[in-house]
């Protein structure tokens, strides 16, 4: 687990973070959520030394990191960039398995690990070991940029923007990849983004930062309520706030017994916004779930849910 | 790919083969003097064989240049004709001079009259422009005419030639020379290199440092380099009068120390620009990357910037290697040794083979040390 105690950085004059405290707990999957200039970038580069803080401390597994070796301890935790910043000269397997050729594994074990690597991103990895990293696309880059992160099985991950520069729909297939990596791996990932909709597909926790401070800390839905600090309502336009929640409820979880004869279908594990958004392509107000017994789902439902699920998780 | 335009010739090409067929009849082929200090006079080509087959041969690889730029077919072949050009043309030179030699003279000399170096002229251009049309460079043409020269050189094709029998005569100090020179020219990027290397990775980290070493590397480019050398001898020999051990080890005022410390120091720009620019290859987002995995700043230098910078590197290097070979050219004046004590012995005498004796030798030189580290940068895969 990570831990911030009253973690401060300035730069001259400016405060690029102060005084911030909050814990990550072991396994957990921590967003980072803040615009441009928040200071979650530097917060986040705090935990594996790329900043020093010049208040307070960050603590690794209870250990104060100010007194590992800055090498050591980077190598013992994976770190992906927005730019990815693959290795142009050496090919995707050797770029894989940068840490624990560093680590001094055998040729062998590395190789091993670099081809289960790949295949856990879904690369495959005889047809991707070989390659230079120029001849890939944005989005296989970032999959095997996430690959070295974890080429070590690093307990930590530390993300910055890792998806930011990638198109809509690549960025959405390597969020799944990453939830699926999460889940398989029980790894602690902290991850930066200023995108709300991606805090919200992602995190289980989220910090919010405003002008290097911490605005609110806690579990995802609780922090991106509706009871949320007026720092956070500011930053998040609210109104929006309410159709991204839909994005990550379940619609199974709101559905009415009963059968809609003619209704549209919608699949057993959509969301509420995938529900919404066929009603809207439809111009019905239900649609029916598919499922073994006869569910379906009205518009006054859906309209109702964003918020109630916070009083569930409050309850 | 070659041709300029579809069924079109190229009308510079076969001038430059026309010229070069019809200037050795007007400006002659081969001259001979009495001595080596007397001036020479035009001698009618010989009759024998081997000439004619020679001149022959210089005119049909003419004609078949003509031919192949009359219809505008300027490939290799083109290419390939004027390198053999080049060669018969030697070839009719070298034999002709062995044939116009007067018997029982030892003293006389002949050499190569203005017709013969305006048509090698010449067919250098057309090689060039037809390497040039083909879109590459003249760098095999000139490899194979090196290569075919040599080889004749080898035979004794050109043992009759003013330059070859000056060389004879020198050969002792020729390859004192040459050596000399290399040592000089080596010596003195070797030294460079020991300065810019380190001080270059320093300046990587410190800005001040890095305006301060490339000012003071600009600064010293302002300096004559034959007034720098000057300036070296009074401190030099002070030095040596001062600590008689360095003395001993070939350090003094005059001598080859002050040739390659003015030297190394006006590599020290190029290398300096080179070597800054080089490390300042990987982008921002590699280093990133590399620092957060754990490389340590040792490691990211052999891993990250070296590997990604080689290629501006070495052709800094390359440069500063070719104005090393140029500028040892000058020790001589400082009493250091190497071509440049051939080159300036044969102005003072107004011996013209004994200065081409001296220029022939750094031209090699500075191809050798250009193409050898070409060929080097080649080798390291593109990253």
């Amino acid at each position: 687990m990570i831990r911030f105690e009253g973690a401060g950085r300035r730069y001259g004059e400016v405060r690029a973070v102060r005084d911030v405290s909050f814990e990550v707990p072991r396994g957990s999957l921590c967003v980072l959520l803040g615009e441009s200039g928040s200071g979650k970038s530097t917060l986040m580069r705090m935990v594996n030394r790329l900043v020093e803080p010049d208040a307070g401390r960050v603590l690794l597994e209870g250990r104060d990191v100010a007194g590992l070796d800055p090498q050591a301890l980077r190598r013992g935790i994976g770190y992906v960039i927005q730019s990815v910043g693959l290795f142009p000269h050496w090919d995707v397997a050797r770029n894989v398995a940068t840490v624990p050729r560093l680590l001094g594994w055998d040729e062998g074990r590395v190789a091993a690990r670099v081809e289960e690597l790949l295949a856990l991103v879904g690369l495959d990895p005889a047809t991707f070991g070989g390659r230079r990293p120029a001849t890939l696309s944005g989005g296989q880059a970032q999959r095997v940029g996430l690959a070295r992160a974890l080429a070590a099985d690093p307990p930590v991950l530390l993300m910055d923007e890792p998806f930011s520069a990638l198109d809509p729909a690549t960025r959405r297939g390597l969020q799944a990849e990453l939830r699926r990596i999460h889940r398989e791996t029980g790894k602690t990932i902290l991850l930066v983004t200023h995108d709300v909709e991606e805090a919200l597909a992602l995190a289980d926790r989220i910090a919010v930062m405003e002008a290097g401070s911490l605005a609110a800390e806690g579990p995802a839905l609780a922090v991106l309520g509706r009871d949320a600090p007026p720092a956070v309502q500011r930053m998040l336009r609210p109104e929006a706030l309410a159709f991204q929640r839909l994005g990550v409820l379940p619609a199974a979880a709101f559905a009415e017994a009963g059968p809609v004869p003619g209704a549209p279908g919608l699949p057993g594990d959509a969301t509420l916004r995938d529900a919404l958004l066929l009603m809207l392509a439809e111009g019905t107000d239900r649609v029916s779930l598919e499922g073994a017994a006869p569910r379906h789902l009205t518009v006054a439902g859906v309209l109702a849910a964003p918020w109630a699920e916070t009083r569930e998780a409050g309850a | 790919m070659g041709r300029l335009l579809p069924g079109g010739g190229q009308p510079a090409l076969a001038l430059l083969a026309l010229t070069a067929m019809a200037a050795p009849w007007w400006l002659g082929w081969v001259s001979v003097a009495p001595n080596r200090l007397l001036s020479a006079r035009l001698v009618p080509l010989p009759g024998a064989l081997p000439v004619t087959v020679a001149w022959a041969a210089f005119h049909l690889s003419c004609l078949a240049l003509l031919a192949l730029a009359w219809r505008g077919r300027v490939e290799r072949w083109a290419e390939v004709v004027a390198v053999l050009a080049v060669l018969a043309l030697a070839a009719t030179v070298g034999l002709g001079a062995a044939a116009a030699l007067p018997a029982g003279s030892p003293l006389a000399r002949a050499s190569p009259a203005a017709g013969a170096w305006v048509a090698l002229l010449v067919l250098a251009l057309a090689t060039a422009t037809a390497s040039a049309a083909r879109g590459g460079t003249p760098a095999l043409p000139l490899a194979a005419a090196l290569l075919g020269l040599g080889a004749m050189a080898v035979a004794g094709v050109f043992d009759s030639l003013s330059l070859a029998r000056e060389a004879a005569g020198r050969a002792g100090e020729l390859r004192a020379a040459l050596l000399g020179h290399a040592a000089l020219a080596g010596g003195s990027l070797a030294l460079a290199l020991l300065v810019a290397a380190p001080l270059s990775a320093l300046a990587l980290r410190r800005p001040a440092l890095e305006a301060a070493f490339l000012g003071l590397a600009s600064g010293l480019q302002v300096i004559p380099s034959l007034a720098l050398f000057g300036l070296l001898i009074a401190p030099l020999a002070a030095l040596a009068a001062a600590v008689p051990a360095l003395r001993s080890l070939g350090l003094g005022g005059i001598g080859p120390a002050p040739a390659v410390i003015g030297i190394s120091a006006y590599l020290l720009l190029p290398l300096a620009r080179g070597l800054v620019a080089g490390l300042r290859v990987a982008p921002a987002e590699v280093l990133e990357a590399a620092r957060g995995q754990g490389l340590s700043e040792a490691g990211i230098l052999r891993s990250v910037r070296l590997p990604l910078g080689a290629p501006v590197m070495l052709a800094a290097l390359r440069l500063a290697a070719v104005q090393a070979v140029g500028l040892a050219v000058l020790a001589a004046l400082v009493g250091g040794g190497g071509l440049g004590s051939l080159l300036f012995q044969g102005i003072g005498q107004l011996a013209s083979d004994l200065i081409l004796l001296g220029v022939f030798p750094v031209l090699a030189l500075s191809l050798l040390a250009d193409a050898g580290l070409a060929l080097l940068a080649r080798l390291i895969p593109a990253a």
